[in-house]
């Protein structure tokens, strides 16, 4: 088995019924906490967010979530351009996907309703600086510029215009390490409905509340959202950036080494360890730079064997 | 202006890189002679160390000595201003890089943590360079840090583990979007990244 852990949790029960061949590979492998610093290993749920910037990206994470629109979104990142129409029909449930460009009659993708979290918030307001201003007017709608810096190497910088009058993220520009912009979009129109009697949002601002559940800090700001140490899947997010850890064997005579791919926002990374039991192969997919995969790759730790 | 005040200018100038050689040897001089220049001189290495977050351990180092080793290393090449301008990049070179290493002895200075304390897990790399995005899955080098035999051995390892990264993207992609997409501000875009699934036939 493998499974992020701290030191705190270094003794923990181990469960059984590794999986893909996992038994005697995976048994002995751990995901090891790095030392995380307080400030980024602890966020208040009644954290202050005083400064506008921050007000403008509780206001995104919260008020955004609940809702109903239509729009078209053009979505580009280098060499590839998307038209799609979005749709979210109840403030609670799924929304509608249709990428326009792709095939005639486009079959309808499902996705989420946005977390609604303070938590969350705090989480992000702890790792990024954010920053309002002024912004320009998006599909006919007057905007405020929320600039997402990020406060370490360990994440990739956002520029949002929200609506100012809805907090909708109407337009976001995500950017690389040395400025270069990676993945963007941009509605060109959007239709806001009002909530029908069924559509109940509660006052407090609280839906979603109960999905976000982050566990421990394993590297600075990246909390556990999820694992499946049987299966060697592992999820860490800093309440906005997400990255996926998986860990399997090392395929036959592959050798120590590391390698990573890039398209648009989305990174990559594998790294294969050797060991006299076969090995462990680690990737990890997010969007994140590489020295975030590094440190997650870097925090897959093997534990005494066969325990 | 007086011949004090053109000093500092030079001084000024050569801190900034952009002294000419005739500046350059001016202000060098101009070191030499005065007391306070020279103290002047001292603390704006330490302001610039301070702003590279970097410690200047002592004081009395004489930067200037590097500097003047270097323009007397390279040949005269009068009223060439390109000349002129290679000259003063490469002094400029000297003092950064000099200076770098005198205010810095290894055994004194606290290196900057960017980060956090990670037991040296957090170094720079290639990879966190500048990053292109691309319509496909695209390489994106990444510094080894293992000791690799030899560079085609080193080369060969890099392929296997770009095909590996490829491979993976591919077939774990859809399973992050689905988790990426609880965090995204906007959820849907973490699907638009996943190419177009196939119609079932």
């Amino acid at each position: 088995m493998c499974a992020f852990r701290n030191l705190s949790l270094r003794n923990k029960r181990r469960t059984e019924l590794p999986r893909y061949g996992l038994r005697g590979v995976l048994a002995s492998a751990a995901l090891a906490a790095c030392c995380v610093p307080p400030v980024l290993a602890q966020t208040d749920q009644q954290c202050s967010l005083a400064t506008e910037g921050e007000q403008a990206l509780e206001r995104m994470l919260l008020a955004a979530g609940s809702i109903i629109f239509e729009g078209t979104v053009l979505y580009e990142r280098e060499g590839s351009r998307q038209f799609l129409t979005v749709t979210r029909a109840d403030a609670l449930g799924m929304g509608e996907l249709r990428r326009m460009n792709a095939q005639a009659n486009p079959r309808a993708e499902s996705w989420p309703a946005p977390i609604r979290s303070r938590e969350r918030v705090c989480d992000v307001a702890a790792a990024y600086v954010p920053n309002v201003e002024v912004g320009r007017v998006v599909a006919g709608r007057a905007t405020d510029r929320l600039t997402l810096r990020p406060r370490d190497t360990l994440r990739l910088a956002h520029i949002i215009d929200l609506d100012s009058s809805s907090g909708l993220p109407l337009a976001m520009v995500t950017v690389g390490p040395d400025g270069q912009m990676l993945e963007r979009y941009e509605y060109a129109a959007i239709d806001y409905h009002d909530r029908t009697a069924g559509d109940v949002v509660p006052e407090s601002g609280v839906t979603g509340e109960n999905r976000y559940k982050r566990g421990r800090a394993v590297i600075p700001g990246y909390f556990v959202m999820s694992e499946d140490p049987d299966r060697g899947i592992f999820v860490v997010s800093d309440g906005l950036a997400t990255a996926s850890v998986f860990v399997e064997p090392l395929p036959s005579g592959a050798p120590a080494g590391e390698g990573a791919v890039i398209e648009g926002a989305t990174l990559t990374y594998t790294r294969g360890v050797p060991s006299s039991n076969g090995g462990l192969l680690i990737s990890v997919l997010g969007e994140v730079p590489v020295v975030t995969a590094r440190l997650l790759a870097d925090a897959v730790r093997a534990s005494r064997s066969g325990s | 202006m007086t011949s004090t005040d053109r000093d500092t200018e030079a001084l000024s100038a050569l801190m900034d890189g952009e002294a000419q050689e005739l500046e350059l040897r001016r202000a060098l001089d101009a070191i030499d002679r005065d007391p306070a220049l020279r103290s002047r001189w001292q603390r704006q290495h330490r302001v610039s160390a301070a702003i590279q977050n970097q410690r200047l351990d002592d004081p009395a180092v004489d930067v200037s000595r590097g500097v003047r080793e270097a323009l007397e290393a390279k040949p005269r090449v009068d009223r060439n201003p390109l000349w002129s301008m290679a000259v003063a990049a490469s002094v400029t070179l000297a003092v950064v890089m000099g200076g770098q290493q005198l205010m810095s002895p290894a055994n004194q200075v606290q290196p900057f943590v960017a980060v956090s304390e990670l037991s040296g897990a957090v170094v720079p790399v290639s990879g966190a360079q500048p990053v292109q995005a691309s319509l496909g899955v695209r390489s994106l080098p990444v510094e080894t840090r293992q000791a690799m035999p030899s560079p085609s051995s080193n080369a060969n390892t890099a392929a296997v583990y770009e095909r590996l990264a490829r491979d993976r993207y591919t077939r774990l992609n859809g399973r992050h979007a689905t988790v990426a997409a609880q965090s995204h501000p906007a959820p849907y875009i973490s699907y638009v990244r996943i190419p177009e699934p196939q119609p079932e036939e």
